[in-house]
């Protein structure tokens, strides 16, 4: 009888709070990123989750609580997604994300802080054999329960963010791309990174380092430098883009990414650093200090990857232009910088219609504003992590 | 069924599906674009020439994924000579088509190191003194050459880039032009 009424006392109260559980409001965002799309729900609580992986669809069941911040999810543009649909079904709430052709999840994790799943896709080979979806599998959810993975930067004891460097691109006599109007990238990166600087410092009071403040040439490898030996904890470079397809317009984001040749630099000074004693095996030393550098962005991929996403959303939000999304490049200027990097081209100066926006200086206020947002929530992010 | 015998089962299957996986793995990567078809003409005097239909990829103003348009090319013996016919009749083009590369640029040598199955191309200094910066345009002009050279001749799995001769540190001040390039075929519009 007495555990009669302790059950009916618990499934009563669990009846109730199930009633008045707070609502889970979920982000959704999707970037294509080079040979791989990301799509992140990001929440302000973790949350449990289980994947239908379907053929042509991703759909994943959430709680019956959970909602989306805003009422129609789009994906314009994607390289991979087709659409995304949200609706209430058999006690669940359920995405399902349309695929263009034959995609796979090639991973798929959890984040913390703020709570984040992440689902990385890929093309899948077209000759290869479609995945096995009989019947009985793509009906049987996979659940997947949180299994949170602080992403902790990989460095021994990072410290909480207090001196930004902001690189205006180009300068001096590299005068950057140029549009028909005979607009030069260079003044215009430098215009946006004074903004930008006097934002941070005025609504954040932290430490705030150029690598030029004046039309003056500064070679990639000083503006690396430059940051690096400030110990500046972000690096954030400032550029406008220019393409050979006029029509081209848009912001997008950039974090480095690691040529195929890199694993091999790195097995090379993994090598070195085993044999030491024996000098016919090992390399000169200021070759490995040059291998070494050049891998310096390596150990910051994921910070990078984080704040050129917050960045990018920020864009997107403020400036209503297209989202070109997060990319990944081996940029110059990022390699060698040990810390969260990223490079931001905020629009075409090659499209006569975002070339006249950026002649106007309320347009170049909204930019820096934009990219001021997304470096403070990437602060508040970094910083509890490395708390 | 004993405790041993069972963990045998437990590892032979193991193997089993390790083995498969490696079957899957390796016929995924055998699999892929299909060779340049072959074909041969002969003339009126019976001279026979060998020709290959080759898949050009080019972006236009409507698309920024690269799009196919076939084409026939004759082979000559050298392959070298080969790569450069090939680049020269990419550069041709056609007037909806976007070329990617300044005016002026022009390729001067090709070279093929077989061991490191990497294509080196190096064009005139046109190349960097004129490109017009931005990015996107330094990628554009960097995928057109790789993902087409790597599509259409599959002994080719890397590409680096001269200019006048010597190594460049960037193209415009971007993308870190000393390594080489793989193809990326993300940027090739779905067919």
């Amino acid at each position: 009888m007495k555990h009669t009424i302790k059950a009916s006392t618990i499934f009563i109260a669990l009846l109730f709070f199930s009633q008045v559980l707070p609502a889970l409001s979920i982000d959704f965002r999707s970037f294509d990123h080079e040979g791989f799309t990301r799509i992140v729900l990001e929440a302000d609580q973790s949350f449990t989750f289980s994947v239908r992986n379907r053929p042509g669809q991703l759909q994943v069941l959430l709680p019956k609580h959970a909602d989306f911040k805003t009422r129609s999810i789009t994906v314009e543009n994607s390289r991979l997604l087709e659409r995304v649909t949200h609706e209430f079904k058999e006690d669940n709430s359920i995405l399902t994300v349309f695929f263009k052709g034959d995609i796979t999840i090639n991973k798929n994790f959890v984040l913390e802080k703020p709570f984040r799943v992440v689902f990385d896709l890929v093309k899948s080979e077209k000759t290869a054999p479609l995945p096995q979806n009989n019947a009985e599998n793509s009906e049987k959810p996979q659940v997947i329960p949180p299994a949170p993975q602080p992403a902790e930067p990989v460095t021994s004891k990072p410290k909480p963010i207090e001196t930004i460097c902001i690189d205006a691109g180009h300068g001096g006599e590299d005068l950057g791309a140029q549009g028909k109007s005979k607009l030069l990238e260079k003044n215009v990166t430098l215009q946006i990174s004074k903004k930008l600087k006097k934002l941070i410092e005025s609504k954040t009071g932290l430490r705030v380092i150029m690598t030029r403040d004046k039309d003056g040439e500064v070679s990639l490898n000083s503006r690396a430098s430059i940051a690096n030996n400030q110990q500046a904890q972000m690096f954030v470079s400032i550029h406008v883009n220019s393409s050979f397809r006029k029509s081209a317009y848009g912001s997008e984001t950039y974090f480095v990414s690691l040529q195929a040749t890199d694993p091999e630099a790195l097995e090379l000074a993994r090598k070195e650093n085993q044999n030491q004693e024996d000098p016919g095996e090992t390399i000169k030393n200021d070759e490995l200090k040059m291998i070494l550098w050049n891998m310096a962005q390596t150990e910051y991929i994921r910070e990078s990857s984080t704040l050129a996403e917050y960045i990018q959303f920020e864009l997107n939000e403020l400036l209503g232009t297209r989202n070109r999304g997060v990319k990944q490049a081996p940029f110059r200027v990022l390699m060698r910088t040990a810390m969260p990097a990223v490079l931001i081209e905020t629009s075409f100066i090659s499209n006569s219609a975002e070339e006249k926006k950026l002649q106007n200086d309320e347009f170049l206020d909204k930019i820096a504003f934009a990219i001021f947002n997304g470096i403070s929530k990437f602060i508040y992010y970094y910083n509890n992590i490395v708390k | 069924m004993t405790a041993k015998a069972r963990n045998y089962l437990l590892i032979s299957i193991a193997i089993f599906l390790f083995a498969a996986l490696l079957v899957v793995v390796c016929s995924r990567k055998k699999a892929g674009h299909p060779e340049p078809e072959t074909l041969s003409k002969t003339a009126a005097d019976g001279a026979i020439t060998e020709f290959i239909k080759v898949k050009l990829f080019y972006y236009s103003e409507s698309s920024a994924f690269l799009q196919p348009v076939y084409r026939e090319m004759q082979v000559p013996e050298i392959k070298e000579e080969l790569y450069k016919k090939f680049i020269d009749l990419l550069l041709t083009g056609n007037n909806d088509l976007i070329i990617p590369i300044p005016v002026g640029v022009q390729l001067r040598s090709v070279f093929y190191l077989p061991e490191l199955e990497m294509l080196v191309l190096d064009f005139n200094e046109t190349l960097i003194n004129d490109f017009p910066g931005g990015t996107t345009a330094e990628l554009e002009f960097i995928y057109f050459i790789v993902d087409n050279m790597c599509y259409n001749f599959k002994e080719i799995k890397k590409i680096k880039f001269l200019s006048g001769g010597n190594e460049n540190k960037t193209l415009a001040g971007h993308i870190d032009l000393e390594k080489p390039f793989f193809p990326d075929y993300n940027r090739i519009k779905n067919e």
